[in-house]
Protein backbone atom coordinates (compact mmCIF):
# COMPACT_ATOMS: atom_id res chain seq x y z
CA UNK A 1 0.00 0.00 0.00
CA UNK A 2 1.45 3.26 -1.07
CA UNK A 3 0.72 6.29 0.97
CA UNK A 4 -0.08 8.85 -1.69
CA UNK A 5 -3.65 7.65 -2.05
CA UNK A 6 -6.43 10.07 -1.32
CA UNK A 7 -7.85 9.50 2.14
CA UNK A 8 -11.61 9.27 2.36
CA UNK A 9 -13.52 9.31 5.59
CA UNK A 10 -16.83 7.50 5.28
CA UNK A 11 -19.35 8.15 8.04
CA UNK A 12 -22.30 5.82 7.64
CA UNK A 13 -24.20 3.76 10.19
CA UNK A 14 -25.53 0.99 7.95
CA UNK A 15 -23.03 -1.90 7.85
CA UNK A 16 -24.12 -3.21 4.42
CA UNK A 17 -23.87 0.13 2.73
CA UNK A 18 -20.51 0.68 4.45
CA UNK A 19 -19.09 -2.55 3.09
CA UNK A 20 -20.38 -1.96 -0.46
CA UNK A 21 -19.07 1.60 -0.51
CA UNK A 22 -15.73 0.59 0.92
CA UNK A 23 -15.40 -1.92 -1.92
CA UNK A 24 -16.33 0.76 -4.47
CA UNK A 25 -13.83 3.23 -3.08
CA UNK A 26 -10.95 0.80 -2.59
CA UNK A 27 -11.24 -0.60 -6.11
CA UNK A 28 -11.13 2.98 -7.35
CA UNK A 29 -7.82 3.42 -5.51
CA UNK A 30 -8.82 5.43 -2.46
CA UNK A 31 -7.80 4.77 1.13
CA UNK A 32 -10.91 4.50 3.29
CA UNK A 33 -11.46 5.25 6.97
CA UNK A 34 -14.74 4.13 8.42
CA UNK A 35 -16.89 5.61 11.17
CA UNK A 36 -20.34 4.46 12.19
CA UNK A 37 -21.31 7.50 14.22
CA UNK A 38 -20.93 11.24 14.23
CA UNK A 39 -18.80 11.21 17.39
CA UNK A 40 -16.36 8.61 16.07
CA UNK A 41 -16.33 10.46 12.75
CA UNK A 42 -15.12 13.61 14.50
CA UNK A 43 -12.28 11.71 16.17
CA UNK A 44 -11.17 10.12 12.90
CA UNK A 45 -11.49 13.43 11.10
CA UNK A 46 -9.18 15.19 13.53
CA UNK A 47 -6.62 12.38 13.65
CA UNK A 48 -6.48 11.50 9.93
CA UNK A 49 -7.26 14.81 8.17
CA UNK A 50 -8.98 13.12 5.19
CA UNK A 51 -9.09 14.62 1.68
CA UNK A 52 -12.81 14.01 1.29
CA UNK A 53 -15.55 13.21 3.78
CA UNK A 54 -18.60 11.20 2.78
CA UNK A 55 -21.28 11.84 5.34
CA UNK A 56 -24.59 10.13 5.91
CA UNK A 57 -27.13 12.59 7.29
CA UNK A 58 -29.17 10.17 9.37
CA UNK A 59 -26.72 9.01 12.04
CA UNK A 60 -27.68 7.33 15.32
CA UNK A 61 -25.90 9.61 17.81
CA UNK A 62 -26.54 13.01 16.26
CA UNK A 63 -27.67 14.55 13.04
CA UNK A 64 -25.01 14.69 10.34
CA UNK A 65 -25.56 18.44 10.19
CA UNK A 66 -23.57 18.68 13.45
CA UNK A 67 -20.59 17.12 11.75
CA UNK A 68 -20.92 19.56 8.87
CA UNK A 69 -20.76 22.59 11.11
CA UNK A 70 -17.94 20.99 13.14
CA UNK A 71 -15.75 20.64 10.04
CA UNK A 72 -16.74 23.98 8.50
CA UNK A 73 -15.58 25.87 11.61
CA UNK A 74 -12.01 25.80 10.36
CA UNK A 75 -11.67 23.79 7.18
CA UNK A 76 -12.76 23.58 3.55
CA UNK A 77 -12.29 19.81 3.23
CA UNK A 78 -14.82 18.67 0.61
CA UNK A 79 -17.85 16.96 2.10
CA UNK A 80 -20.27 14.90 0.08
CA UNK A 81 -23.54 14.28 1.83
CA UNK A 82 -25.24 10.94 1.50
CA UNK A 83 -28.92 10.89 2.14
CA UNK A 84 -31.77 8.45 1.88
CA UNK A 85 -34.11 11.36 2.10
CA UNK A 86 -35.00 12.48 -1.39
CA UNK A 87 -36.54 15.61 0.04
CA UNK A 88 -34.98 18.65 -1.59
CA UNK A 89 -35.20 20.69 1.61
CA UNK A 90 -32.65 18.46 3.37
CA UNK A 91 -30.26 18.76 0.46
CA UNK A 92 -30.58 22.54 0.43
CA UNK A 93 -29.99 22.69 4.20
CA UNK A 94 -26.88 20.53 3.96
CA UNK A 95 -25.50 22.50 1.00
CA UNK A 96 -26.13 25.83 2.69
CA UNK A 97 -24.40 24.48 5.81
CA UNK A 98 -21.28 23.90 3.72
CA UNK A 99 -21.58 20.52 2.03
CA UNK A 100 -20.00 20.52 -1.43
CA UNK A 101 -22.35 18.08 -3.05
CA UNK A 102 -24.84 15.38 -2.28
CA UNK A 103 -25.70 11.92 -3.53
CA UNK A 104 -29.13 10.44 -2.97
CA UNK A 105 -29.39 6.78 -2.06
CA UNK A 106 -29.62 4.58 -4.01
CA UNK A 107 -26.82 5.60 -6.37
CA UNK A 108 -24.65 3.88 -8.94
CA UNK A 109 -20.93 3.50 -8.34
CA UNK A 110 -20.15 5.43 -11.52
CA UNK A 111 -22.21 8.39 -10.37
CA UNK A 112 -20.74 8.29 -6.88
CA UNK A 113 -17.10 8.07 -8.01
CA UNK A 114 -17.65 10.87 -10.54
CA UNK A 115 -18.81 13.14 -7.73
CA UNK A 116 -15.75 12.33 -5.66
CA UNK A 117 -13.40 13.06 -8.55
CA UNK A 118 -15.24 16.31 -9.14
CA UNK A 119 -14.91 17.65 -5.60
CA UNK A 120 -11.28 16.50 -5.38
CA UNK A 121 -10.34 18.23 -8.60
CA UNK A 122 -12.14 21.37 -7.59
CA UNK A 123 -10.45 21.43 -4.20
CA UNK A 124 -7.00 20.88 -5.70
CA UNK A 125 -7.64 23.53 -8.30
CA UNK A 126 -8.45 26.00 -5.59
CA UNK A 127 -5.47 25.17 -3.40
CA UNK A 128 -2.95 25.34 -6.31
CA UNK A 129 -4.01 28.50 -7.99
CA UNK A 130 -6.57 30.19 -5.85
CA UNK A 131 -8.48 32.96 -7.51
CA UNK A 132 -5.83 35.08 -9.18
CA UNK A 133 -6.94 38.53 -10.19
CA UNK A 134 -7.10 38.72 -13.94
CA UNK A 135 -7.10 34.95 -14.06
CA UNK A 136 -8.83 32.82 -16.60
CA UNK A 137 -11.03 29.84 -16.09
CA UNK A 138 -10.63 26.99 -18.55
CA UNK A 139 -12.63 23.85 -18.83
CA UNK A 140 -12.76 21.79 -22.00
CA UNK A 141 -13.53 24.41 -24.68
CA UNK A 142 -15.05 26.90 -22.27
CA UNK A 143 -12.91 29.92 -21.33
CA UNK A 144 -13.91 32.67 -18.93
CA UNK A 145 -11.79 35.80 -18.84
CA UNK A 146 -12.65 37.29 -15.44
CA UNK A 147 -10.86 40.59 -16.16
CA UNK A 148 -12.50 41.31 -19.47
CA UNK A 149 -15.75 39.70 -18.31
CA UNK A 150 -15.87 37.63 -21.50
CA UNK A 151 -16.87 34.06 -22.12
CA UNK A 152 -15.68 31.97 -25.06
CA UNK A 153 -16.54 28.58 -26.47
CA UNK A 154 -13.45 27.71 -28.46
CA UNK A 155 -12.73 30.94 -30.31
CA UNK A 156 -16.26 32.19 -30.34
CA UNK A 157 -17.45 34.70 -27.79
CA UNK A 158 -20.81 34.13 -26.13
CA UNK A 159 -22.45 37.48 -25.52
CA UNK A 160 -24.25 37.46 -22.19
CA UNK A 161 -26.00 40.20 -20.27
CA UNK A 162 -24.33 41.45 -17.10
CA UNK A 163 -26.50 39.34 -14.82
CA UNK A 164 -26.07 36.26 -17.01
CA UNK A 165 -22.31 36.69 -16.97
CA UNK A 166 -22.32 37.10 -13.19
CA UNK A 167 -24.21 33.84 -12.79
CA UNK A 168 -21.87 31.84 -15.02
CA UNK A 169 -18.78 33.42 -13.43
CA UNK A 170 -20.05 32.66 -9.94
CA UNK A 171 -20.70 29.03 -10.83
CA UNK A 172 -17.24 28.72 -12.39
CA UNK A 173 -15.60 30.14 -9.26
CA UNK A 174 -17.27 27.35 -7.33
CA UNK A 175 -16.77 24.79 -10.07
CA UNK A 176 -17.75 21.31 -8.91
CA UNK A 177 -19.77 22.57 -6.00
CA UNK A 178 -23.53 22.36 -6.02
CA UNK A 179 -24.71 25.93 -5.47
CA UNK A 180 -28.19 26.36 -4.01
CA UNK A 181 -30.60 28.89 -5.49
CA UNK A 182 -30.25 31.10 -2.43
CA UNK A 183 -26.42 31.00 -2.56
CA UNK A 184 -26.43 32.05 -6.23
CA UNK A 185 -29.02 34.75 -5.63
CA UNK A 186 -26.98 36.12 -2.73
CA UNK A 187 -23.84 36.11 -4.88
CA UNK A 188 -25.42 37.73 -7.93
CA UNK A 189 -28.11 40.10 -6.63
CA UNK A 190 -26.85 40.44 -3.08
CA UNK A 191 -30.25 39.96 -1.50
CA UNK A 192 -33.12 37.55 -1.97
CA UNK A 193 -36.60 38.80 -2.75
CA UNK A 194 -39.86 37.26 -3.75
CA UNK A 195 -39.65 35.65 -7.14
CA UNK A 196 -35.85 35.72 -7.22
CA UNK A 197 -35.66 31.96 -7.83
CA UNK A 198 -37.90 32.50 -10.83
CA UNK A 199 -35.64 35.34 -11.99
CA UNK A 200 -32.62 33.07 -11.67
CA UNK A 201 -34.30 30.29 -13.63
CA UNK A 202 -35.34 32.67 -16.41
CA UNK A 203 -31.72 33.84 -16.63
CA UNK A 204 -30.46 30.24 -16.76
CA UNK A 205 -32.92 29.39 -19.53
CA UNK A 206 -31.64 32.39 -21.50
CA UNK A 207 -27.98 31.51 -20.85
CA UNK A 208 -28.62 28.01 -22.14
CA UNK A 209 -30.20 29.43 -25.29
CA UNK A 210 -27.25 31.78 -25.86
CA UNK A 211 -24.85 28.84 -25.55
CA UNK A 212 -26.99 27.13 -28.20
CA UNK A 213 -27.83 24.22 -25.91
CA UNK A 214 -31.25 22.58 -25.92
CA UNK A 215 -32.89 21.50 -22.67
CA UNK A 216 -31.75 17.98 -21.86
CA UNK A 217 -28.42 18.23 -23.69
CA UNK A 218 -25.41 17.65 -21.50
CA UNK A 219 -23.62 20.89 -20.83
CA UNK A 220 -21.16 22.64 -18.49
CA UNK A 221 -23.83 23.41 -15.96
CA UNK A 222 -26.12 20.83 -14.42
CA UNK A 223 -29.51 21.64 -13.07
CA UNK A 224 -31.00 20.08 -9.94
CA UNK A 225 -34.66 20.97 -9.66
CA UNK A 226 -35.60 22.53 -6.36
CA UNK A 227 -31.95 22.63 -5.24
CA UNK A 228 -29.66 24.66 -7.47
CA UNK A 229 -26.98 24.55 -10.19
CA UNK A 230 -23.47 23.21 -10.47
CA UNK A 231 -20.72 23.79 -12.97
CA UNK A 232 -19.38 20.33 -13.68
CA UNK A 233 -15.67 19.95 -13.20
CA UNK A 234 -15.44 16.95 -15.44
CA UNK A 235 -17.51 15.28 -18.03
CA UNK A 236 -20.18 13.11 -16.41
CA UNK A 237 -20.01 9.49 -17.41
CA UNK B 1 -58.23 30.82 8.25
CA UNK B 2 -60.21 30.11 11.40
CA UNK B 3 -60.32 33.75 12.42
CA UNK B 4 -61.50 34.62 8.94
CA UNK B 5 -64.28 32.04 9.16
CA UNK B 6 -65.48 33.43 12.49
CA UNK B 7 -65.49 36.93 11.04
CA UNK B 8 -67.49 35.89 7.98
CA UNK B 9 -70.03 33.96 10.07
CA UNK B 10 -70.48 36.84 12.48
CA UNK B 11 -71.04 39.23 9.56
CA UNK B 12 -73.60 36.88 7.98
CA UNK B 13 -75.45 36.66 11.29
CA UNK B 14 -75.46 40.39 11.91
CA UNK B 15 -76.44 41.28 8.35
CA UNK B 16 -79.30 38.76 8.31
CA UNK B 17 -80.60 39.95 11.66
CA UNK B 18 -80.38 43.59 10.58
CA UNK B 19 -82.35 42.77 7.42
CA UNK B 20 -84.98 40.90 9.44
CA UNK B 21 -85.23 43.80 11.85
CA UNK B 22 -85.71 46.29 9.01
CA UNK B 23 -88.33 44.10 7.39
CA UNK B 24 -90.17 43.72 10.70
CA UNK B 25 -90.31 47.46 11.20
CA UNK B 26 -91.75 47.78 7.71
CA UNK B 27 -94.34 45.10 8.54
CA UNK B 28 -95.24 46.92 11.71
CA UNK B 29 -95.81 50.14 9.75
CA UNK B 30 -97.96 48.23 7.25
CA UNK B 31 -99.82 46.68 10.13
CA UNK B 32 -99.15 43.02 9.25
CA UNK B 33 -97.51 42.25 12.57
CA UNK B 34 -98.56 38.61 12.60
CA UNK B 35 -95.81 37.83 10.01
CA UNK B 36 -92.96 39.28 12.04
CA UNK B 37 -92.36 36.03 13.86
CA UNK B 38 -92.26 34.19 10.52
CA UNK B 39 -89.63 36.61 9.22
CA UNK B 40 -87.40 35.97 12.23
CA UNK B 41 -87.94 32.21 12.07
CA UNK B 42 -86.89 32.25 8.42
CA UNK B 43 -83.85 34.43 9.20
CA UNK B 44 -82.73 32.08 11.94
CA UNK B 45 -83.12 29.19 9.52
CA UNK B 46 -80.92 30.93 6.91
CA UNK B 47 -78.27 31.84 9.47
CA UNK B 48 -78.10 28.29 10.77
CA UNK B 49 -77.80 27.00 7.21
CA UNK B 50 -75.01 29.30 6.03
CA UNK B 51 -72.79 29.49 9.09
CA UNK B 52 -70.28 26.99 10.31
CA UNK B 53 -71.34 26.16 13.85
CA UNK B 54 -74.37 25.82 16.12
CA UNK B 55 -73.39 28.97 17.90
CA UNK B 56 -74.58 31.50 15.30
CA UNK B 57 -78.01 29.94 14.78
CA UNK B 58 -78.68 29.64 18.48
CA UNK B 59 -77.36 33.14 19.20
CA UNK B 60 -79.50 34.51 16.37
CA UNK B 61 -82.60 32.75 17.71
CA UNK B 62 -82.00 34.17 21.18
CA UNK B 63 -81.54 37.66 19.77
CA UNK B 64 -84.63 37.23 17.60
CA UNK B 65 -86.69 36.05 20.56
CA UNK B 66 -85.59 39.01 22.62
CA UNK B 67 -86.26 41.38 19.72
CA UNK B 68 -89.75 40.06 19.06
CA UNK B 69 -90.59 39.99 22.71
CA UNK B 70 -89.22 43.44 23.46
CA UNK B 71 -89.88 45.43 20.34
CA UNK B 72 -92.55 43.85 18.24
CA UNK B 73 -94.86 42.05 20.62
CA UNK B 74 -97.36 43.45 23.05
CA UNK B 75 -96.50 44.97 25.51
CA UNK B 76 -94.13 47.03 23.30
CA UNK B 77 -90.66 47.86 24.65
CA UNK B 78 -91.09 45.61 27.65
CA UNK B 79 -90.35 41.95 28.24
CA UNK B 80 -93.18 39.55 28.75
CA UNK B 81 -92.22 35.91 28.92
CA UNK B 82 -95.38 34.87 30.65
CA UNK B 83 -97.49 35.19 27.51
CA UNK B 84 -97.61 31.62 26.14
CA UNK B 85 -97.55 32.89 22.49
CA UNK B 86 -94.17 34.56 23.02
CA UNK B 87 -92.80 31.59 24.86
CA UNK B 88 -93.85 29.17 22.12
CA UNK B 89 -92.26 31.26 19.37
CA UNK B 90 -89.04 31.44 21.40
CA UNK B 91 -88.89 27.68 21.84
CA UNK B 92 -89.70 27.06 18.17
CA UNK B 93 -86.94 29.36 17.01
CA UNK B 94 -84.25 27.89 19.21
CA UNK B 95 -85.29 24.37 18.20
CA UNK B 96 -85.32 25.31 14.51
CA UNK B 97 -81.87 26.85 14.74
CA UNK B 98 -80.43 23.76 16.35
CA UNK B 99 -82.04 21.29 13.96
CA UNK B 100 -81.00 23.28 10.87
CA UNK B 101 -77.43 23.60 12.08
CA UNK B 102 -77.37 19.90 12.78
CA UNK B 103 -78.61 19.08 9.28
CA UNK B 104 -76.22 21.52 7.60
CA UNK B 105 -73.29 20.11 9.56
CA UNK B 106 -74.31 16.60 8.62
CA UNK B 107 -74.48 17.51 4.96
CA UNK B 108 -70.98 18.99 5.07
CA UNK B 109 -69.74 15.95 6.92
CA UNK B 110 -71.34 13.70 4.33
CA UNK B 111 -69.52 15.51 1.51
CA UNK B 112 -66.23 15.17 3.37
CA UNK B 113 -66.89 11.46 3.83
CA UNK B 114 -67.46 10.99 0.11
CA UNK B 115 -64.24 12.85 -0.75
CA UNK B 116 -62.38 10.82 1.84
CA UNK B 117 -63.69 7.54 0.47
CA UNK B 118 -62.56 8.55 -3.04
CA UNK B 119 -59.09 9.20 -1.70
CA UNK B 120 -59.17 5.92 0.18
CA UNK B 121 -60.18 4.15 -3.01
CA UNK B 122 -57.24 5.68 -4.85
CA UNK B 123 -54.84 4.78 -2.08
CA UNK B 124 -56.22 1.26 -1.86
CA UNK B 125 -55.81 0.77 -5.62
CA UNK B 126 -52.25 1.92 -5.42
CA UNK B 127 -51.49 -0.21 -2.41
CA UNK B 128 -52.99 -3.30 -4.02
CA UNK B 129 -51.02 -2.74 -7.19
CA UNK B 130 -47.85 -2.25 -5.16
CA UNK B 131 -48.14 -5.24 -2.89
CA UNK B 132 -49.10 -7.34 -5.87
CA UNK B 133 -46.04 -6.14 -7.73
CA UNK B 134 -43.49 -6.12 -4.93
CA UNK B 135 -43.38 -9.86 -4.44
CA UNK B 136 -41.94 -10.85 -7.79
CA UNK B 137 -38.81 -8.70 -7.81
CA UNK B 138 -38.21 -9.41 -4.12
CA UNK B 139 -38.44 -13.13 -4.79
CA UNK B 140 -35.92 -12.84 -7.60
CA UNK B 141 -33.52 -10.79 -5.53
CA UNK B 142 -33.64 -12.91 -2.41
CA UNK B 143 -33.58 -16.30 -4.11
CA UNK B 144 -30.95 -15.40 -6.69
CA UNK B 145 -28.63 -13.90 -4.09
CA UNK B 146 -29.12 -16.87 -1.75
CA UNK B 147 -28.38 -19.21 -4.64
CA UNK B 148 -25.20 -17.33 -5.50
CA UNK B 149 -23.92 -17.55 -1.94
CA UNK B 150 -24.86 -21.15 -1.23
CA UNK B 151 -24.30 -22.89 -4.57
CA UNK B 152 -21.73 -20.71 -6.19
CA UNK B 153 -19.53 -23.65 -7.16
CA UNK B 154 -22.33 -25.44 -8.96
CA UNK B 155 -23.13 -22.52 -11.23
CA UNK B 156 -21.40 -21.76 -14.51
CA UNK B 157 -20.01 -18.23 -14.85
CA UNK B 158 -22.79 -17.49 -17.38
CA UNK B 159 -25.45 -18.60 -14.92
CA UNK B 160 -23.90 -16.50 -12.18
CA UNK B 161 -23.80 -13.55 -14.48
CA UNK B 162 -27.42 -13.89 -15.52
CA UNK B 163 -28.48 -14.16 -11.88
CA UNK B 164 -26.58 -11.02 -11.01
CA UNK B 165 -28.23 -9.33 -13.92
CA UNK B 166 -31.73 -10.26 -12.73
CA UNK B 167 -30.88 -9.05 -9.25
CA UNK B 168 -29.73 -5.75 -10.65
CA UNK B 169 -32.74 -5.31 -12.94
CA UNK B 170 -35.25 -6.10 -10.26
CA UNK B 171 -33.52 -3.92 -7.71
CA UNK B 172 -33.61 -1.02 -10.17
CA UNK B 173 -37.26 -1.70 -10.78
CA UNK B 174 -37.87 -1.47 -7.03
CA UNK B 175 -35.96 1.80 -6.91
CA UNK B 176 -38.22 3.29 -9.56
CA UNK B 177 -41.30 2.07 -7.76
CA UNK B 178 -40.18 3.52 -4.43
CA UNK B 179 -39.41 6.85 -6.11
CA UNK B 180 -42.93 6.89 -7.45
CA UNK B 181 -44.49 6.02 -4.13
CA UNK B 182 -42.37 8.62 -2.36
CA UNK B 183 -43.55 11.28 -4.74
CA UNK B 184 -47.16 10.43 -3.94
CA UNK B 185 -46.43 11.06 -0.27
CA UNK B 186 -45.53 14.64 -1.17
CA UNK B 187 -49.22 15.17 -1.86
CA UNK B 188 -50.98 16.17 1.33
CA UNK B 189 -53.15 13.25 2.46
CA UNK B 190 -56.05 15.19 3.85
CA UNK B 191 -56.50 17.85 1.22
CA UNK B 192 -54.84 16.36 -1.87
CA UNK B 193 -53.02 19.68 -2.03
CA UNK B 194 -49.45 20.27 -3.10
CA UNK B 195 -47.04 23.13 -2.61
CA UNK B 196 -46.74 25.00 -5.88
CA UNK B 197 -43.95 27.34 -6.86
CA UNK B 198 -43.53 29.10 -10.21
CA UNK B 199 -41.32 26.99 -12.48
CA UNK B 200 -39.68 27.91 -15.77
CA UNK B 201 -40.64 25.33 -18.37
CA UNK B 202 -37.15 25.10 -19.94
CA UNK B 203 -35.57 24.29 -16.58
CA UNK B 204 -38.13 21.60 -15.83
CA UNK B 205 -37.71 19.92 -19.21
CA UNK B 206 -33.92 20.20 -18.97
CA UNK B 207 -33.85 18.40 -15.64
CA UNK B 208 -36.40 15.73 -16.57
CA UNK B 209 -34.80 14.88 -19.91
CA UNK B 210 -31.28 14.88 -18.44
CA UNK B 211 -32.35 12.38 -15.78
CA UNK B 212 -34.15 10.26 -18.34
CA UNK B 213 -31.19 10.30 -20.74
CA UNK B 214 -28.83 9.24 -17.94
CA UNK B 215 -30.87 6.05 -17.49
CA UNK B 216 -31.84 5.45 -21.11
CA UNK B 217 -29.24 6.84 -23.48
CA UNK B 218 -30.82 5.10 -26.44
CA UNK B 219 -33.98 6.71 -27.70
CA UNK B 220 -32.89 10.33 -27.92
CA UNK B 221 -35.90 12.45 -27.02
CA UNK B 222 -36.73 15.11 -29.58
CA UNK B 223 -37.95 18.22 -27.79
CA UNK B 224 -40.13 21.04 -29.05
CA UNK B 225 -40.78 23.93 -26.69
CA UNK B 226 -42.39 27.34 -27.13
CA UNK B 227 -39.90 30.12 -27.87
CA UNK B 228 -41.17 32.39 -25.14
CA UNK B 229 -40.51 31.82 -21.44
CA UNK B 230 -43.39 29.83 -19.96
CA UNK B 231 -43.97 29.93 -16.20
CA UNK B 232 -46.10 27.21 -14.60
CA UNK B 233 -46.93 27.04 -10.89
CA UNK B 234 -46.24 23.45 -9.81
CA UNK B 235 -44.47 21.06 -7.51
CA UNK B 236 -41.58 20.62 -9.92
CA UNK B 237 -40.33 17.37 -8.39
CA UNK B 238 -43.73 15.79 -9.01
CA UNK B 239 -44.23 17.05 -12.55
CA UNK B 240 -40.70 15.94 -13.37
CA UNK B 241 -41.71 12.49 -12.15
CA UNK B 242 -44.75 12.55 -14.45
CA UNK B 243 -42.61 13.40 -17.48
CA UNK B 244 -40.02 10.74 -16.65
CA UNK B 245 -42.73 8.13 -16.05
CA UNK B 246 -44.38 8.86 -19.39
CA UNK B 247 -41.04 8.71 -21.23
CA UNK B 248 -40.12 5.47 -19.43
CA UNK B 249 -43.51 4.06 -20.23
CA UNK B 250 -42.77 4.54 -23.93
CA UNK B 251 -39.39 2.82 -23.54
CA UNK B 252 -40.98 -0.26 -21.98
CA UNK B 253 -44.22 -0.52 -23.91
CA UNK B 254 -43.91 1.10 -27.31
CA UNK B 255 -42.53 -1.86 -29.21
CA UNK B 256 -40.81 -0.94 -32.44
CA UNK B 257 -40.44 2.69 -31.42
CA UNK B 258 -37.94 4.75 -33.41
CA UNK B 259 -38.93 8.29 -32.42
CA UNK B 260 -39.82 9.53 -28.95
CA UNK B 261 -40.89 13.15 -28.73
CA UNK B 262 -41.79 15.59 -26.02
CA UNK B 263 -43.65 18.67 -27.08
CA UNK B 264 -45.07 21.48 -24.99
CA UNK B 265 -47.50 23.99 -26.42
CA UNK B 266 -49.49 26.78 -24.86
CA UNK B 267 -53.25 27.05 -25.42
CA UNK B 268 -54.80 30.08 -23.78
CA UNK B 269 -53.97 29.90 -20.09
CA UNK B 270 -52.85 26.28 -20.26
CA UNK B 271 -49.62 24.49 -21.06
CA UNK B 272 -50.12 21.21 -22.92
CA UNK B 273 -47.46 18.52 -22.56
CA UNK B 274 -47.46 15.79 -25.21
CA UNK B 275 -45.30 12.69 -25.07
CA UNK B 276 -45.60 10.76 -28.33
CA UNK B 277 -43.97 7.65 -29.77
CA UNK B 278 -44.28 5.74 -33.03
CA UNK B 279 -44.38 2.30 -31.45
CA UNK B 280 -47.10 -0.33 -31.32
CA UNK B 281 -49.78 1.84 -29.73
CA UNK B 282 -52.09 0.90 -26.87
CA UNK B 283 -54.68 -1.87 -26.91
CA UNK B 284 -58.13 -0.25 -27.02
CA UNK B 285 -59.35 -2.32 -24.05
CA UNK B 286 -56.50 -1.07 -21.90
CA UNK B 287 -56.87 2.52 -22.93
CA UNK B 288 -59.94 3.00 -20.72
CA UNK B 289 -58.28 1.82 -17.52
CA UNK B 290 -54.75 2.88 -18.28
CA UNK B 291 -54.53 5.49 -15.51
CA UNK B 292 -56.38 3.60 -12.81
CA UNK B 293 -53.65 1.07 -12.17
CA UNK B 294 -56.06 -1.87 -12.34
CA UNK B 295 -55.69 -3.12 -15.84
CA UNK B 296 -52.71 -5.29 -15.11
CA UNK B 297 -54.78 -7.23 -12.60
CA UNK B 298 -57.14 -8.28 -15.36
CA UNK B 299 -54.44 -9.23 -17.79
CA UNK B 300 -51.82 -11.79 -17.12
CA UNK B 301 -48.55 -10.40 -15.93
CA UNK B 302 -46.12 -12.71 -17.59
CA UNK B 303 -43.80 -9.91 -18.56
CA UNK B 304 -41.99 -8.11 -15.80
CA UNK B 305 -42.02 -4.84 -17.66
CA UNK B 306 -45.77 -4.60 -17.88
CA UNK B 307 -46.11 -4.23 -14.13
CA UNK B 308 -44.52 -0.86 -13.95
CA UNK B 309 -47.01 0.80 -16.26
CA UNK B 310 -49.90 0.38 -13.85
CA UNK B 311 -48.25 2.15 -10.96
CA UNK B 312 -46.28 4.67 -12.98
CA UNK B 313 -49.32 5.86 -14.90
CA UNK B 314 -51.67 5.93 -11.92
CA UNK B 315 -49.07 8.01 -10.07
CA UNK B 316 -49.02 10.36 -13.08
CA UNK B 317 -52.80 10.72 -12.95
CA UNK B 318 -52.75 11.35 -9.19
CA UNK B 319 -50.09 14.04 -9.52
CA UNK B 320 -51.70 15.84 -12.45
CA UNK B 321 -55.11 15.79 -10.74
CA UNK B 322 -53.62 17.19 -7.55
CA UNK B 323 -52.35 20.07 -9.71
CA UNK B 324 -55.86 20.64 -11.03
CA UNK B 325 -54.84 19.52 -14.51
CA UNK B 326 -56.03 16.73 -16.79
CA UNK B 327 -54.33 13.74 -18.38
CA UNK B 328 -55.32 11.42 -21.22
CA UNK B 329 -53.90 8.79 -23.50
CA UNK B 330 -54.75 7.98 -27.10
CA UNK B 331 -53.50 6.20 -30.17
CA UNK B 332 -52.15 8.41 -32.92
CA UNK B 333 -53.58 8.10 -36.42
CA UNK B 334 -50.09 7.72 -37.83
CA UNK B 335 -49.33 4.92 -35.34
CA UNK B 336 -47.96 4.91 -31.83
CA UNK B 337 -49.29 6.28 -28.57
CA UNK B 338 -49.73 9.81 -27.30
CA UNK B 339 -49.96 10.88 -23.66
CA UNK B 340 -51.14 14.39 -23.04
CA UNK B 341 -51.45 16.35 -19.84
CA UNK B 342 -52.31 19.99 -19.27
CA UNK B 343 -51.46 22.38 -16.46
CA UNK B 344 -52.53 25.92 -15.82
CA UNK B 345 -49.73 28.35 -16.56
CA UNK B 346 -48.97 31.67 -14.98
CA UNK B 347 -50.39 34.77 -16.61
CA UNK B 348 -47.83 36.18 -19.06
CA UNK B 349 -48.34 39.66 -17.61
CA UNK B 350 -47.09 38.44 -14.22
CA UNK B 351 -43.62 37.53 -15.27
CA UNK B 352 -42.31 40.91 -16.30
CA UNK B 353 -39.39 41.19 -13.93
Amino acid sequence: MTNNKYKILLIEDDANIRSVMTAMLETAGYQVHLADSCGFGKILYTSHQPDVVILDLGLPDMDGMHFLSFVRQDSLTPIIVLSARSDDRDKVLALDAGANDYVTKPFSSAEFLARIRMVLRNYQHRSDSGKLPGGKFRMRDLTIDYDARQIFIGEQEIRLSQTEYNIVALLSEHCGKMMTYSAIIKGVWGYPDEGSTKKLQVNMANIRKKFGVKPGDSWYISNELGVGYRMNGEKEE
Amino acid sequence: MKVKRVLIDSLITLAALAAAFALSIAFQRLDVEEHITTVFVFTVFLIALFTDSYFYGVAASVIATVAINYVFAFPYFAFDFIDPVNLVSAVIMVALAMITSLLATRLKHHKAVIAESEREQMRANLLRAVSHDLRTPLTTISSASAMLRENKAALTPEQQDSMLQSIQEDAQWLVRMVENLLSVTRIDNATMKITKAPMILDELIDSAVTKFAAKYPQPKVSIILPDEIVVIPMDAILIEQVIINLLENAVYHAKGMTVLSLQVLTQGDRAVFEIADDGCGIDENRLKHIFTGCYELQRDTASEKKRFAGIGLSVCATIVKAHGGSICAENRKEGGALFRFTLKKEDASDDEQ
